[in-house]
């Protein structure tokens, strides 16, 4: 059978994952080492991302544990919150770990770039939360997903812009007002997108204008930052 | 303060006015000069492929090359309480404003510069307001600015331009273009640009140039318009999608032979071939609409 090369394959990539096979593309998959491996690797991350939503409510301990241990290794985060402090409000050892952690970064983060830094493995978070396009799961589960990976990312993303107001009142006023002008524009956008990913769970094109827009939104609190802290 | 240095006509004798005639101007101008902006020329000589670097927080950037092997900075800065330092390190020239006191109001951290430099020299400039007016520079190029402008013609390189609320107009530029912005509007007009990928939220984008064969053009928005203008000889594959907005065409599309497209289930979409295909074209927006049309 005359089987198809790499680049034709490509085609036939995301039909594949859904199930739909037909007989040269798996003639070529079978006689081609770099293509068979590709699939192997997204039939991984399907699945792990089908035990994400399947199991668990949060994102598995295991990300925020190795996002934690990254951050502290670069130095962007230097202390915890004991133990005891957690128990005494009533909440378990890791959750008040993850809690303190998360909630308290931001005073503790020397330079504005860190607060970069964070935003985006906060957005790389999200990302990775969302799990690849199937079109077989249901509404319910894509929302659920969505509001899981989001929902971190834009208390975070409040909780920063508080801190970038107060350094932005410092800096040229036209900039300064086009700054929280742009930002306005930005939280309009992630409050239609958000809207448009309710109304349509599966819409991943809604999906990905929702998760550029909080990406945006990272960048423009990181770079507010920035201009107030040069004119300190 | 011009009121300092006027000398009442009481306290001068009175037979003495034809001194007074000639002290009292005197006097004004050195006022007039003091206030004046510190206009401030340097030379620096270099070798090929220079880099110039500039950080200045409002203010008109003029850059032009020329023919000589040295960078010429004009800098004028609004006022006293700021100042232009300007340094060579190797072939590198760095020029950034710098307040001289630490109580100096926003409005005085303005200056303005007008820059030559050799046209292969690469250019990083951060100016958050005013307006950067590139020309004839082939070098790279990233420029980022909040609220500024950027215009640049004539560029070549690797363009790299990001902007808050600033517009950005390109013309005549070619190479490789990167631009994005929020609110910017976006005009790129006689590219010839083998890779483009301009993407703003809420700003307008609107190109004509050439589809050079193999190249790639991505232009995506939230809202706004994206308007493409082709001519009859041009030759792309085109993928426009409107997820709430209108995709409207002038183009004749035949069915892509280089590659399958999916029709998405969500929005107005248009995929096709216009002559061989030789570059791609991907047009994308959340709600604005998208306009293919024919070059007058």
């Amino acid at each position: 059978m005359a089987t198809i090369t790499c680049r034709e394959f490509l085609n036939y990539l995301e039909p594949w994952m859904e199930g739909e096979r037909p007989p040269d593309a798996q003639a070529h998959v079978r006689t081609c080492l770099h293509c068979s491996g590709v699939i192997k690797d997204l039939e991984m991350i399907q699945s792990e991302a089908r035990s994400w939503s399947a199991a668990e409510r949060d994102a598995p301990e295991r990300v925020w544990t190795s996002l934690r241990a990254q951050l502290e290794r670069e130095g962007l985060i230097r202390e915890t919150i004991p133990a005891s402090e957690g128990r005494a409000h009533g909440v378990t050892k890791d959750a008040a770990l993850r809690a303190g952690w998360f909630a308290g970064l931001f005073p503790r983060l020397p330079r504005p770039v860190l607060a970069g830094a964070y935003l985006a493995a906060l957005v790389a978070v999200a990302f990775a939360l969302s799990g690849p396009v199937n079109k077989r799961v249901n509404e319910a589960r894509w929302l659920k997903g969505t509001q899981i990976s989001t929902s971190p990312l834009s208390a975070q993303l409040n909780f920063a812009e508080q801190d970038s107001n107060s350094y932005v009142s410092r800096s040229n006023p036209v900039v300064a007002a086009s700054l929280h002008q742009n930002l306005a524009i930005v939280d309009n956008y992630i409050a239609l997108c958000e809207k448009s990913v309710t109304e349509e769970p599966q819409n991943e094109v809604a999906r990905d204008y929702l998760y550029e827009a909080y990406q945006q939104k990272a960048d423009l609190l990181t770079q507010m930052t920035e201009r107030g802290e040069n004119v300190q | 303060m011009r009121s300092s240095h006027f000398v009442p006509a009481q306290w001068l004798p009175k037979a003495n006015w034809k001194t007074a005639g000639l002290l009292v101007p005197s006097l004004l101008l050195c006022s007039a000069v003091s206030a004046a902006p510190r206009r401030q020329e340097q030379h620096f000589k270099v070798a090929a492929h220079p880099v110039i670097t500039i950080h200045n927080p409002n203010g008109l950037i003029t850059v032009k090359a020329w023919t000589k092997a040295e960078v010429m900075v004009i800098s004028t800065p609004a006022s006293d309480r700021i100042e232009v330092d300007a340094e060579q390190m190797g072939n590198r020239v760095d020029v950034s404003t710098r307040e001289l006191s630490d109580s100096v109001a926003p409005d005085d951290m303005r200056a303005d510069f007008q820059i030559n430099v050799p046209e292969d020299a690469e250019l990083q400039i951060h100016n958050d307001a005013g307006n950067v007016s590139v020309a004839n520079v082939l070098g790279d190029m990233n420029v980022e600015t909040v609220a500024a402008g950027v215009d640049l013609e004539d560029a070549a390189g690797y363009l790299s331009v990001k902007t808050v609320g600033g517009s950005f107009t390109c013309m005549r530029c070619a190479g490789r273009i990167e631009a994005s912005s929020i609110s910017g509007n976006f005009r790129l007009l006689d590219l010839r640009s083998y890779h483009v990928w301009a993407q703003t939220s809420s700003g307008n984008i609107l190109f004509t140039g050439q589809f050079l064969p193999n190249g790639t053009y991505s232009l995506k928005n939230y809202s706004g318009v994206i308007e493409l203008r082709f001519s009859p000889g041009d030759s792309f594959d085109l993928s426009a999608t409107s997820l709430k907005g209108k995709v409207n065409n002038e183009a004749k599309l035949t069915p892509s032979p280089h590659q399958r497209h999916f029709m998405p289930r969500w929005g107005n979409a248009l995929f096709g071939t216009f002559n061989e295909g030789r570059a791609k074209i991907e047009m994308t927006s959340f709600d604005g609409t998208i306009n293919i049309l024919k070059r007058d």
